[in-house]
């Protein structure tokens, strides 16, 4: 979404337009679910999760600063409410996930054979990348799936830029580790 | 571990996974189970003047348009100028001299601070000195306007009111606090 047609609606919202604020929801649903998904494992409770980050950004949009984009604060609230939801079930911010093989895109233009292997290795660093430390998942998410910058990585995940860098640059690391000598051999 | 670089195929396969990672479809009817649940906002006058400063606006002008304006603007800076040449304030605040001053004729204490608001109640920069020839402990300092809260501390363990001040406050603590009001550019004694 255009950051200055994303700014007025914000204005809009907080000059009492409240259903300017379902571009937002629509807009951003997808990676504020999928993040409660990751987190969880369970739709019903996901969406939950996803909603109360909604109301919490509805809530606080006064606090926003429009002069920077609203997805690094979105996703900074969805991961606070993540983080109080395992504490208050004694639980780590832990990953949980189906089998990534079986929910594996292609694009249809590949033969069996290469599309087949590719699931299954596409499938098991896909597993493995689930499976990281979420404050390496998270980075590695903002950073390749929504292109976020390493300011904006810092906003949404509170720490400095240079702790984004080292997050995103370690994330990558541990992929590395983990598949380097399949790949070197390939 | 060998340095890699963004043309490296590993790093290109782990970015395109990422990239390509499949997304849970989110509930359909998500949106207005969020919507639903909320209240439109009544914005604050403040909220509303704030949002009117930040509103972008657009404008265009011509150079013949502009020129009162730019003129108005040379006067206005050159009044200005003029303005400021007298006395500088210190950090745009004016300051005003303030003398302190604690009765002791026996020089009965050893050591006096003057702690206040204006200086943290920090005791390391305001120790007093001792006037042998009047018997009193004095410090003079230079204080921006506005009413300061302050009090003496005897021996670096004893807090004692200013008996001299006005107007004293509680501290809540069961001590009260001498206030010294500024407001002149004259120097000001206690």
């Amino acid at each position: 979404m255009d950051e200055r047609y994303e700014t007025e609606i914000i204005r809009d919202v907080l000059q009492g337009n409240m259903q300017r604020f379902e571009k937002l929801v629509r807009e951003y649903q997808g990676p504020v679910f999928n993040l409660m998904f990751r987190t969880v494992n369970d739709d019903n409770v996901a969406a939950d999760l996803a909603q109360e980050t909604f109301f919490k950004a509805y809530s606080r949009l006064e606090t926003f600063d429009t002069t920077k984009r609203f997805f690094p604060w979105l996703y900074s609230i969805g991961l606070n409410v993540a983080r109080d939801h395992l504490r208050s079930r004694g639980r780590d911010f832990h990953v949980y996930m189906e089998n990534p093989s079986v929910m594996y895109r292609d694009d249809g233009v590949r033969d069996e054979q290469t599309m087949v292997e590719e699931r299954l290795d596409g499938g098991k660093m896909l597993e493995f990348i689930q499976q990281m430390a979420p404050k390496y998942r998270e980075a590695l998410l903002l950073r390749f799936k929504h292109g976020l910058s390493m300011k904006e990585i810092g906003e949404a995940l509170d720490i400095t830029v240079s702790g984004a860098k080292m997050r995103v640059s370690r994330g990558l690391d541990i992929v590395r580790e983990e598949f380097g000598e399949v790949s070197d051999a390939s | 571990m060998p340095h890699r670089h963004n043309g490296d195929p590993l790093d290109a396969n782990i970015m395109e996974q990422i990239r390509n990672m499949p997304e849970r479809p989110v509930p359909a009817d998500f949106s207005a189970r969020v919507m639903s649940g909320l209240q439109p906002k009544k914005p604050s006058a403040w909220m509303r003047f704030k949002l009117w400063l930040t509103k972008p606006r657009s404008f265009t002008f011509t150079p013949l348009q502009a020129a009162p304006a730019l003129a108005c603007a040379l006067v206005l800076l050159v009044f200005g100028f003029y303005q400021m040449q007298g006395p500088s304030p210190e950090n745009g605040v004016r300051l005003t001299s303030v003398r302190f001053v604690m009765d002791d004729a026996g020089k009965q204490a050893t050591s006096v601070s003057v702690i206040g608001s204006f200086n943290d109640w920090k005791t390391e920069e305001s120790s007093m000195w001792y006037d042998q020839k009047n018997g009193k402990w004095v410090l003079e300092a230079k204080l921006p306007p506005g009413d300061h809260e302050y009090v003496f501390l005897v021996d670096g363990n004893r807090l004692v009111p200013d008996p001299q001040a006005a107007m004293t406050r509680d501290d809540g603590f069961g001590n009260k606090n001498s206030i010294l009001f500024v407001n002149g550019d004259h120097e000001q004694h206690i």
